[in-house]
């Protein structure tokens, strides 16, 4: 039963995918579209392979930005989130800035992190960190609060010391929200090392998916542009795939009924 | 060493929004004795039980441990478990560790401390289930992880606040019937909140009858403490009449509050 269920969660969304290729490449050979407004599935596929090293060499550029942008709004993102829990005065005093930092259109301020950063890694890193690192400061914070009233008062109960509390209950209360967030983080952390890549137009040994975009727009290269595309899709969901997994292998134990 | 293991002495409690929780309250609870509170909701049971386990402080009046302050309680001899309401396990441990929860705390050494956690499991019968999660144990299981936590610092005044309030008729019975043994064999001072008058009637030596509005003890009724506990009592006449009896108090009670109410 739990197998089939299980096999069913896969192959239900790869019908639907494949339905939709099928439509696509349907329409696109009936209607004779020409490559350069809308590729049919197969010609994406054949530039895949024909400019498949360039697009590999742009995908480890972008995953490398990504993860770098991940791991520092992960360790960042749970400092800012410890500090914030430490009082109510401090978390009135700063929230509304992560608060700002969050709803600022990081479109609007990458050329001047462009600008005042010098190391072009150094400068997309910032710009897909502080797209990412919302989620993990607000799942986090809201995690060590909702630790459980009687679980504290045990806890009080028995004399604990500051670090037991948030070493025994408040750390391992808040994975669970902190694993949604890192889920979303890693999402938003692809989406901005694209946004970055764009605006900096960054080309050369670096260059990400984004500038292959840009580029194949400028030669009309549609069908490599959309392998580009594509490529950035299969990243985003492997990363989703890859948090989703570590937070099954993490809270399992935490969801099994007997 | 001093007989009585806890006592208030006018202890009232005012909560910071100005609801008055207790009106001034004495109570003196003896070493091996197994009281329980009673009385309708709002009548301040889990307040005075939470006064007793620190978790409050009182607004006016003193509560003394072992004839002493809260700074004592935790040496040998003067030890103090609550049992709360919900099992409040900790979800990301299993059972074992759960259990341990209260002797790591306490600083007591690793090896020492996991050599304690089994013998306690065996007291709730669950020993079987050392390794198992939280969720995947039924209610009253986890329920029984909770007492077996709180035993497994071998208490000298244990603290129940409605523990087996959500449970089914049967399970509740169960417990009951293993609480009053457990109880009775180790000597243990006990303190039980609950709605139930039967199983007031079952468990206690001594029944507090509380009355709301505010908190305030309306009565005492004592149960001749040698009787067995087990299935037979609980089909006795002397069963039933110590049930009708607390019932009577009880209705007193309401009576009380109904006039108030009106007033």
């Amino acid at each position: 039963m739990m197998k089939s269920s299980r096999l069913f969660t896969v192959a239900a969304p790869v019908a639907v995918g494949t339905l939709f290729l099928l439509v696509w490449q349907i329409i696109c050979r009936v209607w004779a579209i020409p490559p350069y407004l809308m590729p049919a599935p197969t010609d994406i596929g054949a530039s895949l392979i024909t400019n498949g090293p360039v697009l590999l060499h742009a995908l480890r550029s972008t995953l490398l930005v990504t993860l770098i942008a991940l791991g520092v709004s992960v360790v960042v993102g749970i400092l800012i989130a410890f500090l914030l829990v430490q009082s109510r005065l401090i978390e009135r005093s700063l929230m509304p800035y992560v608060i700002i930092l969050q709803v600022t259109p990081i479109v609007a301020i990458a050329p001047l992190i462009i600008i005042l950063v010098k190391t072009t890694l150094m400068a997309l890193v910032i710009c897909a960190t502080l797209i990412a690192i919302f989620p993990i400061i607000s799942n986090t914070l809201q995690g060590l609060r909702s630790v459980d009233p009687g679980l504290e008062s045990f806890f009080r109960m028995h004399k604990a010391s500051r670090l037991q509390l948030l070493l025994r209950l408040r750390i391992p209360t808040a994975i669970p929200m902190f694993m949604a967030g890192l889920r979303i983080s890693s999402g938003l952390a692809l989406v901005g090392a694209v946004v970055a890549e764009f605006v900096a137009g960054t080309g050369g040994n670096s260059a990400g998916l984004a500038y292959e975009i840009l580029q194949s727009g400028f030669q009309m290269d549609i069908p490599r542009m959309f392998a580009a595309l594509a490529l950035i899709t299969l990243a985003g969901l492997a990363l989703f795939a890859a948090t989703a997994i570590l937070e099954q292998l993490i809270l399992r134990r935490w969801h099994e009924h007997g | 060493m001093t007989t009585e293991t806890v006592s208030l002495r006018a202890v009232e409690k005012v909560f910071p929004n100005g609801v008055r929780g207790l009106a001034p309250v004495d109570l003196s609870v003896r070493r091996g004795e197994l009281i329980t509170l009673i009385g309708p909701s709002g009548c301040g049971k889990s307040t005075l039980l939470k006064l007793i386990a620190n978790l409050h402080a009182p607004s006016t009046g003193s509560v003394s441990w072992w004839g002493g302050n809260f700074s004592s309680v935790g040496t040998e001899g003067r030890r103090l478990s609550f049992v709360f309401q919900d099992p409040t396990l900790m979800p990301w441990s299993n059972v074992a560790t759960n259990v341990r929860l209260p002797l790591d705390l306490d600083g007591v050494p690793r090896v020492e401390a996991e050599a304690r956690v089994m013998p306690a499991l065996e007291q709730v019968g669950l020993s079987h289930a050392a390794g198992r999660f939280p969720a995947q144990l039924s209610g009253g299981m986890r329920m029984r992880v909770s007492i077996a936590r709180a035993l497994v610092t071998k208490p000298d005044l244990l603290l129940m606040d409605e523990p087996f309030g959500a449970l089914d008729e049967f399970t509740r019975n169960k417990l009951d019937e293993d609480m009053a043994e457990l109880c009775k064999r180790d000597g243990l001072t006990t303190i039980f909140v609950t709605h139930s008058l039967y199983e007031a009637a079952f468990l206690s030596s001594r029944v507090i009858v509380m009355a709301a509005g505010p908190g305030r003890i309306h009565a005492e009724y004592l149960i001749e403490p040698s009787m067995p506990r087990d299935e037979n009592f609980r089909l006795s006449d002397e069963f039933s009449r110590i049930c009708r009896d607390l019932n009577a108090l009880l209705t007193e009670v309401s009576h009380l509050n109904g006039q108030k109410e009106s007033a």
